[in-house]
């Protein structure tokens, strides 16, 4: 039973990391590529070693400790590529609404000159 | 038309070949004699549960002892090759880097500490499980990596660093005469107890060796990329 959980935990983990996939190859420009990327694998991956930890119970001190790296890793390093995505005036796509960093470089001048 | 036929020829060949290499491939029932004396002899004759580091430090330690001369004379080339660019555009290019953004510095603050010590449970653990020296110092480097990617205004210390890692070359030498000395020859690390196999102090000198490894790879690495940074 409760290696079935682990399992379906796992699989649903897999469904996200392919919808990651399918999300790179789909998505219009590269922010929305860095955001589909970057939420599902976030999640495929915590699910996969939540998984992990009902087939392993003795491991669940390690894999709390990867779910932290994960946690801690995969969100900034993308928050970074699309900064700099971003600074370099990477085209959107045309369905782009609302610009909040460069809405937030005006106001507060913070970003400076192009 | 003519770029799809070219790929599926490719695909096609590619698939050949492999289905060639898997299909005559017959998983090994027995080991070779060479890696049957290794694999019985090296936790009697030096008390290592890792039998990869075993015969790295020990029975190929002189070997190591190149591969690290090796790296060194990279990164004194490397320092040699990159000094000019340094005097030139350094002071130019330094005013120009724009700062990080908060979530990255945070992000580096928090994951610095557990990178190093992940580093340093390799190193300690070369003789335990799979890691070494060389792995934990490369993940330390890694560490450093990430603090000079996410900081651009810190500065290394590249002084410090080249002194802490001849000076650890220096201790890894003397180690070897001390198992000239005291054992059978250069580098044999049962000169101190062997210990209980699987505990963290045991294998002789092996851990010890491996320490110096990881803190001579992981300084060399950082100089490394500290040089390439400017």
């Amino acid at each position: 039973m409760i290696e079935l959980i682990g399992s379906l935990l796992i699989l649903s983990g897999a469904v996200f990391l392919f919808s990651a996939g399918l999300g790179l190859v789909r998505m219009p420009d590269s922010f929305t590529r860095i955001q589909a990327g970057t939420k599902a694998t976030t999640l495929g991956n915590i699910l996969i070693v939540v998984g992990l930890a009902f087939y392993h119970p003795g491991w669940i001190p390690k894999l709390a400790l990867v779910i932290f790296f994960v946690l801690m890793t995969n969100p900034v390093s993308s928050h970074a590529l699309s900064r700099a995505a971003h600074r370099i005036r990477t085209p959107m796509t045309p369905a782009t609404v609302t610009d909040a960093l460069a809405d937030d470089g005006k106001t507060g001048d913070a970003e400076g000159a192009p | 038309m003519i770029h799809r036929v070219g790929a599926l020829f490719a695909v096609t060949l590619f698939a050949l070949i492999f289905i060639r290499l898997a299909g005559g491939y017959t998983e090994r029932s027995a080991l070779r004699p060479l890696a049957e004396h290794y694999v019985l002899q090296a936790p009697l004759e030096l008390g290592v549960s890792n039998i990869v580091t075993g015969i790295l430090i020990a029975y190929r330690g002189f070997d190591t002892l190149g591969e690290v001369a090796v790296l060194f004379m990279v990164a004194a080339s490397v320092g040699l090759l990159l000094r000019k660019d340094e005097a030139d555009l350094g002071e130019a290019k330094a005013p120009q880097r724009r700062p990080a953004s908060e979530i990255v510095m945070t992000g580096s603050r928090v994951l610095l500490p557990v990178i190093l010590t992940f580093g340093a449970y390799v190193i300690v653990n070369g003789h335990l499980s799979a890691g070494g020296g060389f792995q934990g110092g490369a993940i330390v480097a890694s560490g450093v990596m990430l603090l000079l990617l996410a900081d651009p205004a810190a500065r290394l210390n590249a002084a410090a660093l080249s002194m802490i890692e001849s000076l650890a070359g220096m201790l890894y030498v003397g180690m070897g005469i001390l198992g000239l000395i005291l054992a059978g020859g250069f580098l044999d690390p049962r000169f101190l107890p062997l210990g209980e196999a699987g505990t963290l102090i045991s294998a002789g000198a092996i851990p010890l060796v491996s320490a110096l490894l990881g803190i001579k790879v992981g300084a060399e690495l950082s100089v490394i990329i500290n040089r390439f940074r400017s």
